[in-house]
């Protein structure tokens, strides 16, 4: 079995904000709203002159316990064997009860006004959404089904975000998340996440 | 203090969810009831007819709000479909949707054979001829012989979807203020208490059978009466419970306690003035039913500002 994470190393990230591009532009996500699938956040921490910036990128943590999955009434929320949680945008009636459901705010809405600007921003021909729907992270799956690494993963210029296999012992991320160096966000919600973040506030000290 | 941590509320599901909350409950409770007390206290044409009738409107009305919101429109198809309870059974959304459309269909066939006998029915042009078919004579004469049938039937139906428009918001794990299972409880108790206050103006104002209801007014103004009092004892209960725990949860009393509107306007005006009208009712009795029923519209106006307050109040805990 094959159990797809991500490790996100917030000591190497730079915010350079590449990730945000790569999967805008792989999964023709509505930048014109400013809805990303994964989103870096900017923020300052500290006091007087002791502030350092950190970046924080976020995306869906494609949990094993989706709470998104349980409360969609169509199940157009799955879950893949891998893990990657999906959207079927054919079933999604847009309700919004996975956004209200996830800890993560992992979730944005795309509606018939932002498929209509799709298609003028990305191109007739190669824009593939006909419908709305609440839209998410999905590991880019198109990708890793072919064996390549999701957009974000493969443009990091840090190599902040890594992705991997959690059922490969040999497998760094694997090795990562089984020596307690990467930590899930909010465990004690029950949501089992697959995205592991190592911090860089113990290293600052 | 985790400065990396952020507290959030938020801005999808707002008002008109709270009115979704509130027509759904409403709606439900009032249906529940006067079926049950055609069943069991007293045969009551008109009041199964005000409370069929206004129950169904509510419910379209509360679903509406939801059916205006959603992104795609032409997908509610899955929802409609029963066959989603086994494909979706821990979707709340998708029971209540079902609770919703069979206590429709349910509470339209207990109302039939009453409504076939109506004379305002048999009046409203179109409608008149539709209820002379033959087929629908037949449906209500069925209906008739087996009305206890058709009540239950609508009655599961509508305490379901009473007590789904609190698993729905409890459904939702990363909110300390809805995760938890005083919501549902809650949500139950306020729906009944404004079905109860929306009969008493019924009775009072439309039905204005003073002598002949009058014992079902007053096991009304009593139910009403402890219902509030179960109210208030959960929202005590609430009160302590949000203080300590989770900080999202002291954030969500916070925002609750602070605000006027939810302090005077439903704890105040929705729930202790009633409560204290309707307790002299009940041990002096008024001389006039306006104190009741100004009793009765402060309750109802209390049970749409609790599910309101609740939606806004709300905190998520975001950990970047």
């Amino acid at each position: 079995m094959t159990r797809y994470a991500m490790v996100i190393d917030l000591n190497t990230c730079v915010g350079c904000n590449a990730c945000m591009a790569a999967c805008a532009m792989e999964n023709q996500t509505p930048v014109w709203k400013n809805s990303w699938r994964t989103y870096v956040h900017d923020n300052e921490i500290g006091s007087g002159e002791e502030i350092h910036r950190r970046f924080f990128p976020r995306l869906c943590n494609h949990c094993s316990n989706p709470p998104c999955m349980s409360v969609c009434p169509t199940g157009a929320t799955y879950q893949l064997e891998n893990g990657i949680v999906q959207v079927d945008e054919a079933t999604c009636m847009g309700c919004g009860a996975c956004a209200m459901a996830c800890p993560y705010d992992a979730r944005y809405e795309v509606r018939y006004a932002d498929v209509k600007q799709g298609r003028e921003f990305f191109g007739e021909e190669t824009f593939r959404r006909t419908r709305p729907s609440m839209d998410k992270c999905n590991f880019c799956a198109q990708r890793v089904l072919i064996g390549r690494k999701p957009a974000c993963v493969e443009t990091c210029v840090g190599s902040a975000r890594q992705f991997g296999d959690l059922d490969d012992p040999h497998d760094p991320v694997a090795r990562m998340v089984a020596s307690g160096t990467a930590r899930p966000l909010m465990a004690h919600l029950g949501t089992q996440p697959n995205v592991y973040y190592v911090d860089d506030l113990k290293r600052r000290g | 203090m985790d400065v990396t941590t952020g507290f959030f509320t938020q801005d999808l599901w707002t008002w008109w969810l709270a009115v979704y909350l509130y027509f759904g409950g409403l709606g439900a409770a009032t249906l529940t009831t006067t079926f049950l007390t055609d069943m069991y206290m007293k045969p009551h044409k008109e009041l199964v007819l005000w409370g069929a009738w206004s129950g169904i409107v509510m419910l379209s009305l509360g679903s509406s709000m939801l059916f205006i919101h959603l992104l795609d429109h032409l997908a509610v198809i899955h929802v409609l479909n029963p066959l989603v309870l086994f494909k979706q059974p821990n979707a709340w959304i998708a029971w209540g949707t079902q609770f919703i459309v069979w206590m429709m269909v349910w509470g339209f066939l207990y109302s039939l054979p009453y409504m076939l006998e109506s004379e305002f029915f048999n009046r409203i042009p179109i409608l008149k001829n539709i209820l002379a078919w033959p087929l629908i004579q037949k449906i209500g004469r069925t209906c008739g012989r087996h009305c206890r049938l058709c009540g239950w039937l609508a009655t599961i139906n509508g305490i379901g979807t009473v007590v789904y428009t609190g698993l729905l918001l409890q459904s939702f794990p990363a909110v300390a203020l809805w995760h938890n299972p005083g919501v549902p409880l809650l949500f139950t108790v306020s729906a009944f208490s404004t079905a109860m206050a929306f009969l008493l103006l019924v009775l009072n104002l439309a039905i204005k059978k003073r002598t002949e209801d009058r014992a079902l007014r007053v096991f009304y103004e009593r139910t009403d009466l402890m219902l509030i009092a179960a109210e208030l004892v959960i929202l005590f209960s609430f009160f302590f419970y949000l203080q300590r725990g989770s900080q999202s949860a002291a954030i969500s009393a916070q925002l609750l306690w602070n605000d006027w509107g939810w302090l005077i306007g439903f704890i105040g005006f929705g729930l202790l003035v009633p409560f204290f009208l309707e307790l002299k009712g009940v041990i002096k009795g008024w001389r006039s039913p306006a104190p009741i029923m100004l009793a009765s519209i402060l309750v109802l106006i209390g049970g749409y500002l609790l599910r309101h307050y609740f939606m806004y109040a709300g905190v998520y805990a975001r950990p970047w």
